[in-house]
């Protein structure tokens, strides 16, 4: 499967509500980040978590926030940033303004 | 509304608990147990924590950190077929009473 973005994408979490095992925190969802590297592909652990034979490999990236974009009243520095390993699925492509 | 695990940012959280204890034996035995199980292939580290999730809520509040690791993979020994709820109370209750 190839990579669908790189270093530098701006990109959405997607905000949808998914029953079961869930690897992206919920403080992410709906905001927007940047990828910052591919970490690699791996054997999707949301499907890992039920068992069953072994799941398809997909990207997990390293995805950087603005700690302001996430916490309402963030007290810290306007450049302090949050990174988090969020697989492909959960990303859509974000425009530039949406930042 | 995300499940009970996903505590970051909720409102009302309150601090993190970082004090520390020394490690019990039950703990280690609970931590052994669980990688042994992994690395036979039994389990993955994956569902390990797809069970952990699926604890009621209130039980999950309640457990210490290695007490939802033993009963998720209580839960998967079950749910695998390797071992019944009643082979695991019965052995508990034998264990219990060689105690008390």
């Amino acid at each position: 499967m190839a990579a669908k973005f790189e270093p530098g994408d701006l990109v959405l979490v997607r905000a949808d509500e998914k029953t079961g095992h869930v690897r992206t925190p919920g403080y992410v969802k709906g905001k927007t980040g940047r990828i910052e590297e591919l970490l690699g592909e791996f054997e999707d652990p949301e499907i890992l978590a039920y068992g069953g034979p072994r799941p398809p490999k997909k990207p997990l990236y390293k995805v950087s926030f603005h700690q302001t974009d996430l916490w309402k009243g963030y007290a810290g520095s306007t450049g302090d940033a949050l990174y988090v390993d969020i697989y492909e699925h959960w990303l859509k492509p974000a425009r530039e303004e949406a930042r | 509304m995300t499940d009970i695990h996903d505590l970051g940012g909720s409102p009302g959280a309150g601090p993190i608990d970082r004090s520390q204890h020394d490690v019990e034996d039950w703990e280690r035995l609970a931590d052994a147990v669980t990688v042994v199980l992994d690395k036979k292939g039994v389990k993955t580290t994956d569902e390990h924590r797809r069970a952990i999730e699926s604890l009621a809520p209130e039980l999950y509040k309640k457990l210490g950190y290695y007490e939802r690791w033993i009963a998720a993979t209580e839960l998967l020994l079950v749910e695998k077929g390797l071992l019944t709820r009643e082979e695991i109370d019965e052995r508990a209750t034998e264990l219990e009473e060689s105690w008390s």
